[in-house]
Formats: C-alpha cells, structure tokens, sequence
C-alpha cells in the first residue's frame, strides 16, 4: 500500500493558463467599461423606463402611417428577392467549385487553392464585401447583390465541398471500378448522395441573406423593407410604424422556417 | 487459355514497406480463384492492382492478351469495364433504388452526356431486370437500396458487375458483413455464375473454409507475397499455417463452428 498523495485531475498546461488568462482579462475590462461609461447625466432607472415604453410602443401598438400596407408587403418582397437572388447565384457559383475543392474528387493542390481563397472571401464580412463593391458600382442594389452574392458563394464553397466529402467514399470507387469518368461519378454518385445536405446549406445560407438584405436595404440603400425600416427610425422617428414592419419581417422568418422543416422531412424520408 | 497474367508485380506505399512483391500467377478463363491470407497481406491491393484503382510499382498486369502497363485514360476506362468488382460495404448509392443502381454499372460504356443524364437503353433495362430476376430481387426492385438486408445488398452490388457483362468479376472480402446463411447465398451465387456463365471469378477471402468448399484454386499470401497456389485438396493444415502465421488455429476453430449450421 502506497501512502495516499494528492491526484491532479486537471494539471496546468499552456491551455489551462491561456484559459484563466482570457477569463481574468474579460472580467477585469467588463468592471473597467461599467465603471467609466459616460452618462450624459441619464439616470439608469429613468433609461430602462424609456426603454420599455418605446418597446411598448413598438411591439404592442404598431400601424402604418407613411406608406400603405400594399406597398409594406412589396417592399418585403423586394428584401426576400433580394436574399433570394443572391443565394442562387451564390449557390450555382459553390456547387462547380465545391466540387473542386472536396478532397475525395479533385488533386490536393487545387483543393488547398480554392480552400485558402473562400477562407479569405469568408473571412471579409458580407457588409464590407458590399462596400468594396459599391466603389466600382456605386452604393445601391448593384453592389448589395455582388457583395452578398461574393460571401455566400465563399460560405456554400466551404459547406458544400465538406458535404461533398462526409459521403462515402466506397460508392464513388464502386463507380470509377466500372470505368465511369469523374463527372458521370459526381452527377450519379456525389451529387445524389449528398442532395439533402446541400439543401439544407442553402436554406440556411437563404435565411442568413434574408437578414442581411434587410440590413443592405437600410445601409447600403438597396431599398426594399430595411429602407422602410431605415426611414421610420432614423428619418420619420416612428416606431409604431417600425412595430409593423418588425411584424412583417417576423411572419416572413417563420413561414420560412416552417416551410424549410417540412421541406427537409420529406426529402429525407 | 489464360485471361490475367500477373508478372513480377509489386506495389509500395509510399516509402513503406512492399505491400506486394514479386507477385506472379495466370488465371485462365472460366476458374474461380480464392486468394487467403492475413489481414494486412496484400489481398485488397492485389485485387485493385488488376483494375488500376491502385496504381502498382512495376511490373504488369497482361489482360485478355494486352499488357495493361502503359493504358491511358481511355484505355483504362475500357478495361475496367470488362472487370466487374465487388467490395466488403457493397458500396452502393443508397439513396437510389436497386434498378437504378444496377443501371450505374453501364456507365462505362456511356459518353459522359448520356451517362449523366442517366439515358439508358431498352436493352440495358431489359438486362437489368433480366439479372435481378435471375438472383432473386425482383420485388426489390423499386425499392430505395437503404431499405434492404445486407445480403440483398450484395445481390445488388453482384448485379451491377453482371451488367458491365464482365469477363472477369474481383469480389474483396463479399462476405466479411454477412452471417452465415447470408453468406452461403452470395458464395453460392458467385459459383453459379461461374458455372452458368462462364465467368472467371477471383475472390478475396478472409475465412479458409469457404474457400476450400467454393474454389478450384486458392492463392495464399502473407506479407505481399505468395505462399502457396493451389488446388483446394492440397492444401494442408501446414500451409494453412504458412499462410496464417500464428492466427491459423483460431481461424480453422473458427469456420467449423459458423458453418456447422448453414
Ligand atoms: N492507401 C494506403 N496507403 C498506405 N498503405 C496502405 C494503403 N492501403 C494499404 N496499405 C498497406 O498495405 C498493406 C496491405 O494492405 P491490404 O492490401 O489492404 O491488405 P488486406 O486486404 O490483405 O488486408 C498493409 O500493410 C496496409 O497497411
Ligand atoms: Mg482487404
């Protein structure tokens, strides 16, 4: 019998400190930001009271008063069509190029170029993407339909190829063992196994675009239903109107969502 | 007549070790060949050194009277679809069904247009359902290949090689997922073929008393090379040993004990 000594479960490694480190530093510059906030001389109770009434406001009493609701829904189709474009085009750019960049179907070199080329493009935020756009084609649906169109395409790349990849790679040798060539093997092989995933990359993607066209609307004046937005808080300080359009958008995510769950259940069946 | 002969064939990894070295043997048309041999051995290697899947270090692979070394794509394309193969997991498009699934095996003979586009002749429908018929799958036919038993499976994959109307079919380890009477339906059908149709069969296998009962002819390897190779009734339980190493009595205790029953 040995004589009982203390057992280290988790002993200190770099990761353990780098971990404390991050820990102590958040909590340290959270106390300093509360600390020094400028105030302007607003009361914090007197804020939070303002706050739930423009909530109020916003949420429970919503109506249109600057356009009408024919046009509200027109402009909500023009944010959706918006998402919409950008996403297919996104998406067709993906899948050719996906293919390449999977690392079961193309040469290790070209799959490290296309690789490092979307991480760039999808490090780039969309918004940025569009500005850079908007110095050639000016600020405005142009660039908000390039922009958008660019990060996406450098998203599905990444989502795509790795679908491409996770299929099993049995199938595709069983092909290319009976003398099919490599497209007859993507068409009949990878893409068909690999189809429920896809879609459900671009559904996503479509929600991610949907939430950003209303934002390029409102900042990079691509109009639709984020310019509405736009108008009704910055320019006409109305937030029963905002409340309206808040409520349309919402209806919209929905009937998406739903419309994506059910979707999906019967292509998986 | 011989279909395959294999010269002097080797293969390495990389800077691996040989995997195979120095294989040499011909196959003549109308044999069924079992290949046994540890795990490890080369077998899988071998059968896909014949087909090109892997390309082999040197030596050839001599096919039907053509010395396969030097193919080009094209080349390489039509020998393969005279080789039908058959694998462990089936691998087959499970989304699919089992008629469509067959039908893939005819890609090689397609542009890539027609290929993709999955236009298919009457003839090649009619073969198809001919060859499901044939083992048994016809009430199988429409349905998706995920919703079958492992050993409906293999019939499937089987009937994929049968419509490249191969000369020659190269089966690794076709009955490794199967249990024991799954497995005597697929060896007895693979028999079948070969008397039926004149098929030369080559067959990796992991159990030696399948292969004693089912082949006219069993190559041994370990190590990469050959060990032994020849008629079943010659080989003894010292070359079985020579083949296996020390894993030999475990897996002679083994196949009588699966194969009392079925
Ligand atoms: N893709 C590969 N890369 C490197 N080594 C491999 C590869 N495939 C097989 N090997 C090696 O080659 C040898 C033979 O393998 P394999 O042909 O699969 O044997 P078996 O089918 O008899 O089990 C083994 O040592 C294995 O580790
Ligand atoms: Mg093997």
């Amino acid at each position: 019998m040995q004589p009982t000594t203390t057992i280290i479960v988790r002993p200190w490694n770099a990761a353990t400190l780098i971990l404390r480190i991050t820990i102590i530093s958040l909590v340290i510059i959270t106390g300093y930001a509360f600390t020094t906030f400028n105030t302007r001389g607003v009361d914090f109770w007197a804020g939070v009271d303002m706050l739930g009434s423009n909530f109020s406001a916003l949420l429970l009493t919503p109506y249109l008063k600057n356009i009408t609701f024919d046009v509200m829904v027109h402009n909500l189709f023009i944010t959706i069509g918006l998402g919409f474009l950008t996403t297919i085009f996104g998406a067709a750019i993906a899948l050719g190029l996906a293919l390449l960049a999977a690392q079961n179907l193309a040469p290790r070199w070209l799959t490290i170029i296309i690789k490092g080329l979307t991480a760039f493009v999808r490090a780039v935020p969309t918004v940025l993407w569009v500005l850079i756009f908007a110095v050639s084609a000016g600020l405005g649906s142009v660039a908000a339909v390039l922009g958008m169109t660019f990060h996406s395409a450098g998203y599905l790349i990444k989502a795509y190829s790795e679908s491409f990849e996770e299929i099993d790679n049995g199938t595709n040798e069983a092909h290319k063992a009976s003398g099919a060539n490599w497209l007859q093997i993507v068409f009949k092989a990878v893409l068909t196994s690999s189809a429920t995933a896809l879609l459900s990359w671009t559904f996503l993607r479509f929600e991610i675009n949907f939430s950003t066209a209303i934002a390029m609307g409102a900042a990079a004046g691509a109009g639709g239903i984020g310019y509405d937005m736009f108008m009704a808080s910055g320019f006409y300080l109305n937030l029963h109107e905002m409340g309206a359009f808040t409520y349309a958008v919402l209806a919209f995510a929905i009937v998406l969502e739903a419309g994506a769950t059910r979707y999906k259940a019967s292509l998986s069946k | 007549m011989p279909l395959l002969q294999i010269a002097q064939l080797s293969k390495r990894y990389g800077t691996d070790k040989y995997a195979l070295e120095g294989i040499d043997f011909t196959v003549d048309t109308g044999e069924f060949v079992a290949i046994i041999g540890p795990s490890g051995a080369g077998k899988s290697t071998l059968l896909r050194c014949i087909n090109h899947m892997i390309p082999m270090s040197s030596g050839d692979v001599v096919f039907a009277d053509a010395s396969t070394k030097s193919f080009n794509a094209t080349q390489l394309r039509a020998h393969r679809t005279q080789i039908g193969m058959i694998f462990q997991h089936y691998n087959l498009v499970n989304r699919l069904s089992v008629i469509e699934n067959v039908l893939h095996g005819r890609l090689g003979y397609k542009s890539t247009v027609a290929g993709v586009m999955g236009w298919y002749s009457n003839a090649e429908k009619q073969q198809a359902v001919e060859i499901l018929q044939s083992l048994g799958l016809s009430e199988q036919m429409y349905k998706r290949c995920d919703q079958l038993s492992g050993g409906q499976k293999q019939r499937v994959g089987i009937a994929r090689a049968l419509i490249q109307n191969p000369k020659l079919l190269l089966c690794d380890e076709p009955i490794a997922s199967l249990d024991p009477s799954a497995a005597k339906i697929i060896m007895d059908t693979l028999k079948d073929i070969n008397q039926r149709l004149g098929i030369t069969i080559i067959v990796n296998l992991h159990q030696v008393d399948v292969a004693m009962r089912y082949a006219q002819r069993i190559i041994g390897i370990n190590s990469g090379k050959i060990v032994c190779d020849a008629a079943p009734d010659a080989i003894t339980p010292t070359i079985i040993h020579e083949v296996y190493g020390s894993e030999a009595g475990e897996l002679i205790l083994d196949f009588g004990e699966q194969y009392a029953q079925a």
